[in-house]
């Protein structure tokens, strides 16, 4: 009985670990500036290729994958810098901007260094129970997501730079007149933001194959977890993740994954419908 | 009826603009007689296009909301062409599949639409909800290969497409080639006068005021979420009309058509011409599909590096549009040569009586 | 005859009550002001009437129709007609297509146009006509929102705070305007708190505070209640 109850965790925390990772890193940035980042999957693109790079040069994987992610980091810092900080009072503009880029960057990465890139395996390692096998990997991405979770509570909760942050957020004109150096700020967060979309590519980089167009395949799950999670990570995006992987988790296991990605879809359309202000603001109002 | 051909909501008014249209159409019908029917067949190609950039210009440019999801109804109706060109037939019957494969697109946008409008989605979430809606729909028809999937004796075929169908057809007679060309030709013509007419109506004033201050437009009495819905289902059914039209062309249709980054696409020419004007959206978009096709055929990811570029430095440097800026500055010009006087004073006088 | 009744309405976010158990009736055909000081939840009841806010208690009738769960389209459709607070405007199109929107559900054509520019000359606005309305004064875009209420001929008109940001010149013209309406048959209910205004054009007045119905009545008893009085000088009456 409980090699089936952890059969069912381990599923839960698969799709969990998909969702958080993936979307933690567009989450920040849609919190912080209110711009959904188009080039958010090249930027898990970036921390793939980097990753596999670094281990085909013979680098470790633990320490390519944290190298990849800073980066992704410090290339978001770079754009940033270059093109989104233009566009802050121009949201739907910062859309279409980053989306070019993120055009720019996918094909030129296909006339570079062409379609397929060897990838590096995923690392050996399972473990049985009961009837069933798991792979380690798996966990430690879980792991992964709550350490990313527990990482940004403290960031943003405890951190003098959080404290800032989250003034930012609720009024930057405010928070500006009080001495920020919002410009700064934001530029950290973007970073923060592209280095965790890094980490995410770092960390599935051994599990798939690697191509110029794989971001594309982390964008969806991303996207609908923030429409409904909202502007809070914490408040929204975790919890939405729990909801969202539960109902794919269901669906994955029954009808396969294509349906579980549709099922995913169609609930988060109903429930925007039903409660349009997403998520977090029905927590926000518990907590309240 | 025919006064709603100009109007505030429209650039270009007057004998010499409507000259400039006839001469531009006179030309168009007379190219079939001096090109041979390769490129006769080509230009057909690039006009396919331009009803999913008329509607996207609609959507976007007037109603003010920006959708990602053109190819999604692009598939839909593309897809739905191939099936039941396949299921019913051939013949004439393709003509019956083509309007109801638009229809099919208008029943998805309007479902998807009413979700979407009265659950509140606006902004930016507009656009990436219609995304995610395309790229599960090229997700799930990319894993259609085997032979489970088929509607009918039409097979789906995953990421090589669905092939067989034939192109629309009268009787015995095939309209491919120049006929096609001069089918496309009547389309533009009539969706343009007709999206004119409809920008420049009553109905037309309430999507842009929708647009400008949805609060105030509803504090006017106006149901504001069904005339958003209208725009979206017009939008998305031109959309639609581009993918039919597309499958019946090359007699297949591929999910790539649908997902990245054919998504974008629309996108790139109706910003890069000019979001706010239905002209500048014609013109502009029929010069990048004409660029794009030119450069695709020596290097497609070079084409679409080009495109991206263009959406880059669209937003960074002319925000509403590079064919528009430039439209507008002759407009200016032509028009400033003529009442330069006249305005100057005015200018002077208007000056002057706020410094008082 | 009640036009607009309010009857027991209550509205709470979170944990504030910014309106609570509120009765209030517009007869038709008066210019009734809402007054009281800041934060006495003026705007929360107009928003309430006019129906931008759902209320956490209480119905609202309008010509004895419940219209508590009516969206504000559909109020206006029954003849309400609303200027909010800030000019609220089509920034991007001209002026003239900012009345023309406003009218064009109500009549049609030639009738159309003379409409347009009976208002126009009404608001002082044909000189700037095909002007963008974003590039009008800020008096002037008031101006031009009222308009544009009007441009509905409603029964009962609705303005929260329509002076604000106008010189005393200004101000008083408008008072001038919404008497001639008055004068024309439409019933008024304007939030303000400018008591210059309030005492130009008003007939009946209600005072809120904290939420609640301080006093209610015509215009000099209003003028010669102390308490009334007091509250507006910042002596909390409770005390």
């Amino acid at each position: 009985m409980s090699a089936e109850v952890f059969s069912l965790f381990y599923q839960f925390a698969d799709v969990f670990a998909f969702l958080i990772l993936s979307a933690a890193g567009l989450a920040i940035v849609f919190g912080m500036m209110g711009v959904i980042n188009m080039a958010h999957g090249e930027f898990i693109m970036c921390g793939a290729y980097v990753t596999v790079g670094l281990v085909n040069l013979g680098v470790p994987l633990a320490i390519s994958q944290i190298l990849a992610a800073l980066t992704a980091g410090l290339i978001g810092v770079l754009v940033e810098f270059l093109v989104v900080r233009r566009f802050y009072k121009r949201p739907l503009d910062s859309l279409l901007a980053t989306w070019g880029l993120s055009l720019i960057v996918t094909q030129s990465m296909l006339l570079i260094v062409g379609s397929a890139v060897r990838g590096i395996g995923t690392p050996e390692g399972s473990f049985a129970i009961g009837g069933y096998t798991f792979s380690t990997y798996r966990l430690v991405l879980f792991g992964c997501a709550v350490a990313v979770l527990v990482a940004l509570y403290i960031i943003f909760m405890k951190t003098r730079f959080g404290v800032i942050a989250r003034a930012t957020m609720q009024n930057a004109a405010m928070a500006k007149a009080l001495g920020a150096r919002t410009g700064r700020i934001y530029a950290i967060s973007f970073g923060i933001g592209a280095g965790l979309a890094g980490l995410c590519g770092a960390l599935y980089a051994p599990t798939m194959t690697l191509i110029p167009t794989m971001g594309a395949t982390f964008v969806v799950e991303s996207f609908v977890t923030v429409v409904i999670g909202g502007a809070n990570v914490l408040l929204g995006t975790a919890p939405a993740a729990v909801f969202l992987a539960m109902i794919r988790m269901a669906l994955n296991a029954s009808y396969g994954q294509i349906i579980g990605q549709i099922g995913m879809l169609v609930a988060v359309i109903l429930i925007v419908r039903v409660l349009p202000e997403g998520l977090s603001s029905v927590l926000a109002r518990r907590g309240r | 009826m025919f006064k709603l051909l100009e109007g505030p909501q429209t650039l270009g008014r007057g004998k010499l603009f409507w000259s400039c249209v006839l001469a531009v159409l006179a030309g168009a019908l007379v190219y079939p007689l001096f090109a041979d029917s390769y490129d006769v067949g080509n230009f057909a190609y690039f006009l396919i296009w331009i009803f999913m950039a008329l509607g996207l210009c609609l959507m976007w440019g007037y109603g003010g909301m920006l959708s990602f999801g053109q190819t999604l109804f692009f598939g839909i109706a593309g897809y739905g062409y191939g099936v039941l060109a396949i299921n019913m037939g051939g013949g004439t019957a393709t003509i019956a599949a083509l309007v109801l494969s638009v229809a099919l697109a208008m029943i998805a946008a309007g479902i998807l639409g009413y979700f979407m409008i009265w659950g509140g989605i606006n902004g930016i979430f507009f656009g990436i909800v219609t995304l995610s809606a395309t790229l599960v729909l090229a997700f799930f028809l990319g894993q259609t290969a085997g032979p489970e999937w088929h509607i009918g004796p039409a097979r789906l075929n995953g990421f090589n497409g669905m092939k067989g169908m034939d192109p629309l057809t009268v009787g015995d007679f095939y309209i491919e080639g120049s006929a096609l060309y001069y089918v496309m030709i009547a389309l533009i013509v009539i969706v343009y006068l007709a999206l004119r007419m409809l920008v420049n109506s009553g109905i037309g004033n309430v999507i842009a005021a929708t647009r400008e201050n949805p609060q105030r437009a509803e504090m006017l009495g106006y149901d504001v979420r069904k005339y958003q819905l209208l725009t979206f289902v017009i939008g998305s059914g031109l959309a639609g009309l581009s993918g039919a039209l597309y499958t019946s062309w090359g007699q297949f249709i591929t999910p790539s058509s649908i997902g990245l980054p054919a998504a974008a696409m629309p996108i790139v020419w109706v910003a890069f011409s000019g979001r706010s004007d239905l002209t500048a959206t014609l013109v502009g978009s029929f010069l990048l599909l004409f660029g794009f096709q030119t450069i695709t055929v020596y290097s497609q990811q070079a084409a679409l590096v080009l495109m991206g570029a263009l959406l880059l430095a669209t937003v960074m440097l002319a925000p509403q549009g590079f064919v528009l800026g430039i439209g507008k500055l002759v407009a200016d010009r032509w028009r400033g040569r003529r009442r330069d006087d006249g305005t100057v004073m005015a200018e002077a006088g208007r000056l002057q009586s706020e410094e008082s | 005859m009640a036009l607009v009744e309010v009857k027991g309405v209550s509205k709470r976010f979170g944990g504030l009550t910014a309106v609570s158990d509120v009765d209030l009736t517009v007869n038709a055909g008066e210019v009734h002001c809402l007054i009281g000081p800041n934060g006495a939840g003026k705007s929360t009841l107009f928003k309430l009437i006019v129906g931008l806010y759902p209320p956490s208690q209480g119905s609202i009738l309008f010509d004895r129709v419940d219209i508590t769960a009516e969206r504000p389209y559909a109020r206006v459709q029954r003849g309400m007609s609303i200027k909010m607070q800030a000019p609220s405007v089509f920034k991007e199109l001209p002026v003239r297509q900012n009345i023309q929107i406003a009218l064009q559900d109500r009549v049609s054509g030639a009738e159309r146009i003379s409409e347009e520019d009976r208002l126009l000359t009404l608001l002082n606005l044909t000189a700037d006509s095909e002007k963008l309305a974003g590039a009008l004064s800020h008096g002037q875009q008031q101006w031009l929102e009222i308009g544009m209420a009007l441009a509905l001929k409603p029964q009962l008109l609705l303005l929260d705070e329509p002076t604000a940001g106008m010189s005393p010149e200004e101000t008083f013209k408008t008072g001038e305007l919404v008497k001639s309406f008055n004068a024309e048959g439409m019933t008024v209910l304007v939030v303000e708190h400018d008591m210059a205004f309030v005492r130009q054009v008003a007939q009946r007045v209600t005072v809120l505070h904290l939420g609640k119905i301080f006093a209610h009545g015509d215009l000099e008893s209003i003028l010669q209640d102390e308490n009334v009085a007091e509250i507006y000088l910042g002596k909390t009456h409770a005390h």
